[in-house]
């Protein structure tokens, strides 16, 4: 194995929501990610920074599998994840059964949103609790409901998403994602398609959320924000990770010198 | 003009017949040819390669040969050939495979299949790949994808395509004269060859097609405009009102 900086948990003690290890991912040649591992504690919110192009998203996206990895092993909201491997240990499938159930307790807020347009704010959000969580219609109402007031978009709930602002719709996917009450958010650039005069409200949703404990990954350019509400950073590079640790840790005092560049500005 | 011959039960008879056969006509072909068509579709997305090519096949061969050769093809060619088997002709589908009704709705069911199958694939491929991804994400099937959110979206962004479509099916309808069926324009063929007026029992299916595609198009319009996510425009002047897609944002 190469060099891999092992993200040390803030927590020693706590559960882990994620734990990665030895992860590798290709798109035919290219190797997107090299080497990374990373500890999520329950609870606890993590940002991954870096350059366009150092795998943060495909990172990401291996965590719900929206991506498969190529190797390496993971354990995500207590599911350890069973992949079919072949003789080398390369990944070649997985449990579809198990997926189902992961992705159940993992929901992701996208950086174009994607919400579905021929669904009402209120029908987007009661989508996946019915159909994956087997809520009936009137509790998952009651859900939806309850996270769209959270989120300041209760009395859009019978508009149609295309007549919403993207930070209105961001916000939308933000209840959508927490109405499947999840062990993990997952947050993939969610203010990078945003005006800028839209982007504090979404930010304003992030914070409250980290502010009550949920445990929450977070792949941002928001580098001010990273620093403000994360308990770990994880910088990557090139598909490894160059630094990762305590806000402070990575945007301070790091001594790897492409971190310190990248983090320059903000500093 | 002479239309006395309206009062005479007979035609009277023929021109109900040939109405009903030509609305169930439209209704069985309509509804085979759009499943047909997403099949089509879906098998050129997503099908294996052999399946894919089958497909494509398929609507080529459809496209490119005439409706009416078809529909020869289908009643004299097939249907003769059916004829031969060793004891079909006792058989319970028999009465099926005798009825021209049948190689009418077969023909029109592919070719609704094929034409409407390209239109359906093109919007299939049109919706942003990002609304199936965030069905995956949440845990929804494969199936739950395609029917909740692929489907559906394919089908708001060419509706206004596809009622066109239908309307032309509707106008196709009358070539199963042709097959001695007892459409609209074969009651108006029987009554012109007794009755030996040629301009009125003309005009009069003329006149109904012409209804029947505007209460189609009405209908239509109706289905469109209370499909999620579109919303009308404001009223005009005209009883018809438009209908846009809601805008995309992406």
């Amino acid at each position: 194995m190469t060099s891999s900086t092992q993200a040390p948990s803030p927590d020693a003690s706590a559960a882990l929501a994620v734990e990665v290890r030895h992860l590798v991912k290709r798109y035919g040649d290219l190797e997107v990610l090299r080497d990374v591992s990373l500890e999520v504690p329950e609870g606890s919110v993590t940002s991954i920074i870096g350059a366009s192009g150092s795998g943060k998203s495909t990172l990401l996206r291996c965590l719900n599998l929206l991506e498969r990895p190529d190797q390496g092993d993971l354990a995500i909201a207590d599911e350890t994840i069973r992949f079919d491997r072949n003789p080398q240990g390369g990944i070649v499938g997985l449990d579809r059964r198990q997926l189902q159930r992961l992705r159940a307790k993992v929901s992701m807020v996208f950086q174009q949103f994607n919400l579905w347009p021929h669904f009402t704010v209120l029908g987007n959000v009661t989508e996946a609790p019915m159909r994956v969580q087997g809520l009936s219609r009137r509790r998952a109402i009651e859900r939806a409901e309850h996270y769209l007031e959270r989120v300041g978009m209760a009395d859009k709930r019978d508009g149609y998403p295309a007549y919403l602002s993207g930070g209105q719709q961001q916000r939308v996917a933000i209840a959508r994602a927490l109405a499947m009450e999840p062990r993990l958010l997952l947050f993939d650039e969610p203010t990078s398609a945003l005006d800028p005069e839209r982007v504090s409200e979404v930010l304003g949703v992030i914070r409250d959320l980290a502010a009550e404990g949920r445990t929450m990954v977070l792949v941002t350019h928001e580098m001010a924000f990273a620093r403000e509400v994360s308990d770990q950073v994880v910088f990557l590079d090139r598909g490894f990770v160059g630094e990762a640790g305590s806000p402070r840790r990575v945007f301070e005092e790091s001594r790897d010198p492409r971190c310190r560049r990248f983090v320059a500005p903000a500093a | 003009m002479d239309f006395s011959w309206l009062q005479d039960p007979f035609y009277q008879e023929y021109l109900v017949e040939g109405l009903i056969n030509t609305l169930w006509l439209l209704v069985v072909s309509a509804v085979g040819g759009l499943l047909l068509a997403v099949a089509v579709a879906m098998a050129r997305i997503k099908g294996p390669r052999p399946l894919a090519w089958l497909a494509s096949g398929f609507t080529t061969v459809i496209r490119g040969t005439p409706l009416l050769v078809q529909l020869f093809f289908f009643y004299y060619g097939v249907g003769r050939l059916l004829e031969d088997i060793p004891g079909i002709q006792d058989s319970v589908i028999w009465p099926l495979l005798r009825d021209p009704f049948f190689y009418g709705a077969l023909t029109f069911i592919l070719s609704v299949g094929a034409y409407s199958g390209e239109v359906i694939r093109g919007a299939l491929v049109s919706v942003p790949p990002g609304e199936r991804e965030a069905g995956r994400a949440f845990g929804l099937t494969p199936f739950q994808v395609f029917a909740r959110l692929w489907l559906p979206r394919a089908i708001q962004l060419c509706l206004p395509t596809l009622t066109g479509e239908m309307i032309l099916l509707l106008k196709s309808v009358p070539l199963v004269s042709t097959i001695a069926m007892m459409d609209l324009l074969q009651a108006a063929n029987i009554i012109r060859d007794e009755t030996f007026l040629v301009y009125e029992p003309l005009t009069l299916i003329a006149g109904l097609y012409l209804a029947l595609t505007v209460v189609l198009t009405l209908v239509l319009r109706q289905v469109e405009r209370h499909f999620p996510g579109m919303q009308p425009t404001r009223r005009r002047w005209l009883p018809l009102r438009r209908v846009e897609t809601a805008p995309c944002k992406h």
